[in-house]
């Protein structure tokens, strides 16, 4: 039997408690109008598996701890993880204001991710807090995508997922053909001796 | 010395081993993984007979003290009893040799490991033997004794002493122990029962798991430990049959393909072996995970593999990994080399420290208190603690695994619901603290190593041991801030000066008696709900009960309402009168009944004799009775009646009993009569035969329906009869003839039929009034009768046999038989007498239907 992806992306969700982490997986693995869901295992990892410009992509999805005493242990979530999504609420201040923090400590605990910022819980216009210009401001400094999203009333979700995993794969097939180049150099050089 | 102990070091490898006490005299020194028991014989130095011979396997020091037997123990008798340090892979000289030079040195202490651990914690174990060679820690002779001075040698088990003093301190010490928890239940005191109750719940645990108990506590349970120690010994060799026995199951895959796997495995067992001493750990996880790779690329893409289904692929790596880390598990598992022991004791220390946390602490909303919810933990803490009872990283994580699941369900028990990771990594650090399994620490670094990476990094294993990994990081670094506490409180709590009563620690410390008292609480609860459930039940039941009588007696007085008004009137036109009236009332054929009556009364006197040949004279004859008939009728019709208003059954039973009497009585004239009516009309008959007697009618209706031609049939029966023999010529010798003969008269006048069906009638008649007193319940299907005068189609049945089996097709019905009958009954006797039977039966009827409602109700209900 030949497996049923090409690629296994681990994806990692941070931000703080309460923003939202775990509805937005939620939403995005069980929701049953995109039938192409495997499994449920526990609840705080997911599995699904999507499909890409026609590969088969199965995402593998770790929601992490986010209150502010587990904030140092997490490091080894990071261990092999290919993306990561960082939430915060909007209409939390604080929790936005936390997102620095977060984009630091991935920096610390790995060095090639591909991120993106979500703000969650985007349904109530009236009680937000972080306004879509000042994340977007924040977000084109770091370079990084942002997403203003609700899981409540699955805004932008699945959107969210899909760009994530889209950069992932992209950095991936890009080092691939670094590693194809680099390989490609050796042989002609090899080459290049013999025929002296 | 120096010297010499350099000489020792550059030739042999050497053995920590330990000083056991034999029931002799005599001691043995156990060295640690190998098994190699010494004896060790004080008196007789020079008597070195090595009667087991050599000492074999090369191996390495291991740190560990608790002995794990990897081959049977042999005894070889040795030189001096300070020494410990035995030399492997001698010849037997050699080994001589060798014990002269080890006797020359510093002996290891007896209980070197706690001493070491404490005096070099930052060295390795390999330096802790070489470190021997300090004078401090050479031991004499009188250190091996007893304590207590009894002569006997002690044991480093067992605190110093021997068996018989150690127990006696132990007896005291648990006396002790009992009366001081009984005066004040200080936390020491409740901290030790805690561990006892916990040692309690892994032996009832072991019985789940399929190997010995782990749950080797370093001080507390260390008298647990020994028996244990020889039953894994005996473990050893199952569990790598059963790995060999998972290796033949792949036998499909063909040698080759076996050949090369094992081939690698052997390749990577010497290969690791030889660098586990050579190299430090974090290298040798490292070239493990290099072997893993390179066995996963060479099953990919050699030839041999070529073959192999991918899903076998997978289970072929994954075996892999499990055989060669099962192999290794003895050296790879808490290595010598580094201070994972110590870690272990660390996290174990740290962990009993911490015994006050408890879920509200943690923010976790376990609720401790909830008997389902601490059996739900429970299993999450035995499939924990299952963790050290396997070898292979990969079941290690499956434990984990299973034990999160556990949690997870725990979780969502408490506050149903999804779990997200917020809820699940605090309520997996109470778990932890909760369990404190054992050598926690070496699992998690062995599993880190060991464990094929692409499986730690991603899956369900990978993320869950993830999770483990980060609730031990936090119970390592636990401070006062992590637990939203005071620093103050924090101390207090970590020095014992504050003590907490959580519903946790009263379950499992604070007394036997409270835990039996919820449990006995919770079942009487369970107990009274379910007398709750039985009493509604019961209630509901009663409901219906009522309910249901209440239906019947309405239905019943409707019924009886209903019923009795019409079955009253009916009395009435049962006279004779009425019955005239309604004869007269009736069409046409009715009146020539009454007609024929009188004329059957001219002929009484003539027709004396019963049977004739014409058949006139039979109806005569007939007719005869009729006026008698009459009379029966109405008086039976009357009886009839009132058992009507009785019910059915009666009316059903009675029709039975009378008509076979009739039949006996008038067999012969009723049968003469049919025989004739043959003649003219044989459907008549049939139908009188037939409402004459059930029993014969069964087999003789079976063979009509069956047969087309019913006439064949009939004349049997007829046959049989005396009567019979004088007109059934004809018809059987030749059918056709003879039926046309009778048929001239029947079709010549209409009028004459009628006559002729009056005579008919009054055999019938006779038996009519047998039949109304029996079977007046079918009246009903005398509505039909004015139709029946078809009479005329039956004349010719003769001739067309194929209308016959119509009439024995309905004679399956008693209705359709009195159907026959009654035709004539009508003609003869008066319709009125019908009509009130019909609505008699039509009331019966009613009743019927409703009764039957009720007993299907009734039915329904039980």
């Amino acid at each position: 039997m030949a497996r049923d992806y090409d690629h296994l992306f681990k994806l990692l969700i941070i931000g703080d408690s309460g923003v939202g982490k775990s509805s937005l997986l939620l939403r995005f693995a069980d929701n049953t109008f995109s039938g192409s869901y495997i499994t449920t295992i526990g609840v705080d990892f997911k599995i699904r598996t999507v499909n890409i410009d026609g590969q088969r992509i199965k995402l593998q999805i770790w929601d992490t701890a986010g209150q502010e005493r587990f904030r140092t242990i997490t490091s080894t979530y990071y261990r092999g993880t290919h993306g990561v999504i960082v939430v915060y609420d909007v209409t939390n201040g604080e929790s936005f204001a936390n997102v620095k923090r977060w984009l630091l400590e991935i920096e610390q605990n790995c060095d090639v991710v591909n991120k993106v910022l979500v703000g969650n819980k985007n349904d109530c216009p009236d009680r937000k807090v972080v306004l879509t210009e000042d994340a977007e401001r924040f977000a084109r400094t770091l370079n990084i995508i942002l997403f203003e999203t609700s899981a409540k009333d699955n805004l932008n979700v699945e959107e969210m997922f899909l760009c994530v995993t889209r950069l992932v794969l992209k950095s991936k097939s890009t080092g691939e053909q670094r590693k194809e180049k680099v390989l490609l150099a050796e042989v002609t050089r090899r080459k290049r001796k013999q025929d002296r | 010395m120096s010297d010499t102990n350099s000489r020792i070091e550059k030739k042999h490898k050497f053995l920590p081993a330990k000083i056991l006490k034999n029931g002799s005299n005599n001691l043995y020194v156990k060295t640690v993984n190998k098994s190699v028991i010494v004896n060790i014989k004080p008196e007789n130095a020079k008597e070195i007979v090595n009667s087991e011979g050599r000492i074999t396997e090369g191996g390495c020091a291991s740190k560990r003290y608790i002995a794990r037997c990897y081959l049977q123990p042999k005894h070889v008798p040795i030189w001096y009893s300070e020494t410990m340090i035995l030399h492997i892979g001698s010849t037997k000289k050699k080994y001589f040799e060798s014990i002269y030079y080890v006797k020359k040195l510093a002996p290891f202490r007896t209980n070197f490991f706690v001493k070491f651990t404490d005096l070099l914690k930052n060295r390795s174990y390999k330096y802790m033997m070489y470190a021997t060679k300090q004078p401090s820690l050479r031991i004499k002779q009188a250190d091996l004794k007893c304590k207590n001075g009894c002569g006997y040698y002690g044991n480093p088990d067992w605190g110093g002493y021997c068996s018989k003093c150690y127990r006696g301190t132990m007896e005291k010490d648990r006396h002790h122990r009992k009366s001081n928890s009984d005066q004040n239940r200080s936390p020491v005191a409740g901290f030790s029962k805690f561990e006892e109750k916990k040692r309690q719940q892994t032996d009832k645990k072991s019985k789940y798991l399929n190997f010995a108990p782990v749950f080797r506590k370093t001080s507390a349970a260390k008298d647990v430990g020994r028996p244990e120690r020889h039953h894994e010994s005996r473990h050893i060799n199952p569990e790598m049959q059963k790995l060999e026995l998972e290796y033949m199951s792949y036998i499909h895959l063909g040698k080759q393909v076996r050949d090369d796997f094992f081939r690698f495995v052997k390749f990577v067992n010497i290969n690791l072996r030889n660098e586990v001493n050579t190299r430090p750990i974090e290298e040798v996880a490292a070239a493990a995970q290099k072997y893993y790779n390179f066995f996963t690329n060479r099953i990919n893409t050699h030839e041999i593999y070529a073959k192999v289904e991918q899903d076998l692929k997978d289970h072929l790596i994954d075996f892999f990994e499990k055989f060669s880390m099962t192999l290794l598990y003895g050296i790879l598992f808490c290595p010598h080399a580094t201070n994972d022991e110590e870690k272990d004791l660390a996290i174990q220390r740290r962990i009993r420290q911490l015994s006050w946390v408890n879920a509200h602490h943690l923010d976790c909303c376990i609720s401790e208190t909830s008997m389902e919810v601490r059996d739900l933990v429970y299993a999450a803490i035995t499939h924990l603690l299952g963790m050290d009872s396997v070898k292979a990283p990969q079941e290690k994580l499956s434990y984990v695994v299973r034990c999160c699941q556990s949690v997870v369900e725990v979780l969502q028990h408490c506050q149903g619901g999804p779990v997200s990771a917020d809820e699940f990594l605090p309520a997996l650090i109470f778990v932890v603290l909760k369990a404190n399994p054992a050598r926690l620490k070496s699992n998690i670094l062995y599993v880190t190593r060991f464990c094929n990476d692409t499986r730690l990094m991603q899956g369900e294993g990978g993320y869950y041991f993830t999770n483990l990994c980060c609730a031990v990081s936090f119970i390592e670094n636990l401070t006062a801030e992590s637990l939203n506490m005071s620093e103050e409180e924090f101390q207090g709590y970590m020095t014992g000066t504050i003590t907490s009563v959580s519903a946790w620690e009263s379950a499992l410390v604070a007394c036997e008696g409270m835990h039996q008292l919820c449990e006995h609480l919770s079942q009487l609860k369970g107990l009274s709900e379910r007398m709750d459930a039985v009493q509604d039940g019961t209630e509901r039941l009663r409901e219906s009960m009522e309910a249901f009588k209440k239906e019947i007696n309405t239905k019943v007085v409707e019924i009886r309402e209903s019923t009795p008004l019409i079955i009253k009137p009916r009395k009435v036109p049962i006279s004779l009168d009425k019955q005239d009236s309604n004869t007269a009332n009736l069409p046409s054929p009715l009146a020539p009944t009454v007609i024929s009556t009188n004329t059957v009364s001219e002929h009484v006197e003539a027709v004396t004799i019963p049977i004739t040949i014409d058949p006139v004279t039979d109806e005569t004859e007939n007719h005869t009775s009729v006026g008698h008939f009459y009379a029966q009728n109405l008086a039976a019709q009357e009886l009839n009646l009132t058992d009507s208003k009785k019910g059915k059954l009666q009316l059903d039973i009675t029709p039975c009993m009378p008509i076979d009497t009739l039949k006996q009585s008038q067999s012969n004239e009723l049968l003469g009569y049919d025989t004739q009516s043959l003649d003219g009309f044989i459907t008549p008959d049939e139908g009188s035969l037939l409402g004459l007697s059930n029993i014969n009618y069964d087999i003789d209706l079976s063979d009509l329906s069956a047969d087309n031609s019913a006439a064949d049939e009939l004349t049997p029966e007829k046959r049989k009869s005396p009567n019979f023999i004088v007109d059934p010529f004809s018809p059987l010798s030749a059918p056709c003839n003879i039926a046309q003969s009778p048929l001239i008269p029947s079709t010549a006048t209409t009028s004459k039929t009628e006559t002729k069906s009056d005579g008919f009638i009054l055999p019938f008649k006779i038996e009519e009034s047998n039949l109304l007193d029996t079977q007046e319940n079918h009246s009903p299907i005398n509505l039909p009768s004015p139709i029946k005068p078809h009479a005329p189609h039956y004349s010719g049945f003769s001739t067309q046999g194929v209308q016959i089996p119509s009439i024995p097709c309905n004679t399956g019905d008693y209705s359709s038989l009195n159907l026959l009958q009654q035709n004539e009954n009508n003609q003869a006797s008066s319709s009125s007498v019908a009509d009130s039977q019909k609505e008699e039966n039509k009331s019966n009827e009613k009743v019927v239907k409703v009764l039957g409602g009720v007993l299907d109700t009734f039915d329904k209900l039980f």
